[in-house]
């Protein structure tokens, strides 16, 4: 077995040993996702989207709005207290791998493996549950804005642990993903041109790709995945250079 | 919430309401996370006074004040920040249904401390207890049909006093008698496991 192969194996068991995070598995998709299909009432909504390449509004259901907002909040809260957890762990850890002559590149894969694997499964957790209740128009292309916009919000909770304790980091991963996907990029909130700013947060590509291939039939939005993936590898380059440094400082 | 357009598919009035819920919100998640904080460092801390003379009557009936006046403090800020957009119609009433609120929370936090008393899960069962709580209580068209027994949630009634003391500067009694009943309840509950936690006989201190 390869050094990578151990330390991604190692990560992936303290990881599903960290029953806050497993909890949170386990509660958060049902507590969030089903229950907003559930409760939310059953009017016709104003939605801002993309059709044709123009932007205008369509009448959609409440709680499928409600449902596919709630959805990427769910995914992008737990993938961030992953990341976050990942990140106070490899402070307290990863120094010591190098001192037992694991290099960099290798201690780097692993964690971002780990953080690969917690995010698909959430991801899959996630999207699964949903399914129960709200079936997309285009599911795959759903399913990809999905794992951007997890595997962004993982990275963030990397870069928050790497300045902040547990505690605060976790209330900080807590409110990023409320405030960003479920107001700031909410559909029902936001009815009118977003103003600059929201657009430069972290859920701002992906979410335009989910509330066009979820709630419309035809994908205008193929651009927006694309920015989405570039302000993902952003956030990548900037991660793994924290991490390196951080890792190297032990 | 506050940023809910105006629906005309829904009855609610989405921004006022939006603004109260947010209030309420505020109060219950900070007064449960001092409870929280309060019954953990009590854990710590005051078994160590019991056992050097102090009673734990004297101890819980501190730590209570304490509780008490934190919330209070945490309401007046969060009714200033509502009374900047809105005019209450029984502005008093309207303070004390919030104080009132801020206790359930404070009393639910210190239960939660006595039960999981580590600050980072602790915080995280309080947040996602009154995150849910203020959701579903709401009454907000995000929450519309939600099951009959949510009128029991901690944050239901207080959130009826509120809203009607917000917007039509009454209350009912039915309501207020709900909430002086959880809190008796609650009271009577933190007051048990304090004393528990107090118990230095016949064992080792944690």
């Amino acid at each position: 077995m390869s050094r990578t192969t151990t330390a991604f194996t190692i990560g992936i068991k303290e990881q599903a040993r960290n029953y806050v995070l497993v909890a949170l598995l386990v509660v958060l998709p049902v507590s969030f996702i089903t229950l907003a299909f559930a409760v939310t009432q059953d009017v016709e909504m104003p939605v801002r989207t993309l059709v044709d390449g123009e932007t205008v509004t369509v009448m959609r259901g409440m709680p499928e709005v409600h449902g596919v907002i709630m959805t990427p909040i769910t995914s992008a809260l737990i993938a961030g207290l992953a990341g976050l957890f990942l990140m106070r762990e490899a402070k307290d850890t990863d120094g010591r791998l190098a001192v037992a002559g694991y290099r960099a590149r290798q201690v780097i894969t692993a964690r971002f493996g780990v953080l690969a694997a917690i995010t698909l499964i959430v991801t899959g957790v996630s999207v699964g549950v949903m399914l129960v209740d709200f079936q997309p128009e285009h599911l795959w292309w759903f399913v990809a804005a999905m794992l951007v916009v997890s595997v962004t919000y993982g990275l963030i909770g990397m870069l928050v642990g790497a300045v902040f304790d547990r505690l605060a980091g976790m209330w900080l991963m807590l409110i990023l993903p409320m405030l960003d996907i479920g107001l700031f990029q909410d559909p029902l909130f936001i009815q009118s041109e977003p103003e600059w700013w929201m657009k430069l947060l972290p859920g701002y590509w992906p979410v335009r790709v989910m509330v066009d291939t979820g709630l419309t039939t035809d994908v205008d939005t193929t651009l927006s995945l694309v920015w989405a993936t570039g302000y993902l590898l952003l956030v990548a380059v900037l991660t793994i250079g924290v991490y390196y440094r951080i890792t190297q400082e032990k | 919430m506050a940023g809910l357009p105006s629906m005309p598919t829904v009855e609610a009035i989405p921004i006022e309401l939006g603004r109260l819920l947010g209030a309420i919100f505020g109060v219950a998640i900070i007064a449960g996370l001092m409870g929280l904080a309060q019954m953990i460092s009590a854990r710590a801390a005051d078994r160590r006074l019991v056992q050097t003379g102090y009673p734990p009557r004297t101890l819980l009936a501190t730590r209570l004040a304490a509780l008490g006046g934190v919330t209070v403090v945490v309401a007046a800020v969060n009714y200033g920040v509502l009374w900047l957009t809105i005019s209450p119609g029984a502005p008093v009433l309207t303070f004390v249904f919030l104080v009132l609120a801020g206790l359930v929370y404070a009393f639910l936090g210190a239960l939660v401390g006595a039960l999981l008393p580590r600050l980072f899960e602790g915080s995280l069962v309080v947040v996602f207890l009154a995150m849910m709580d203020a959701f579903l209580s709401g009454d907000s068209p995000l929450a519309a049909d939600v099951p009959e027994f949510v009128e029991y949630f901690p944050l239901y009634h207080p959130k009826e006093l509120l809203q009607e003391a917000m917007f039509q500067g009454t209350y009912t009694t039915g309501d207020l008698g709900f909430v002086a009943g959880y809190l008796l309840v609650l009271l009577v509950l933190v007051t048990a496991v304090f004393g528990v936690t107090m118990r230095t006989s016949g064992g080792w201190s944690a």
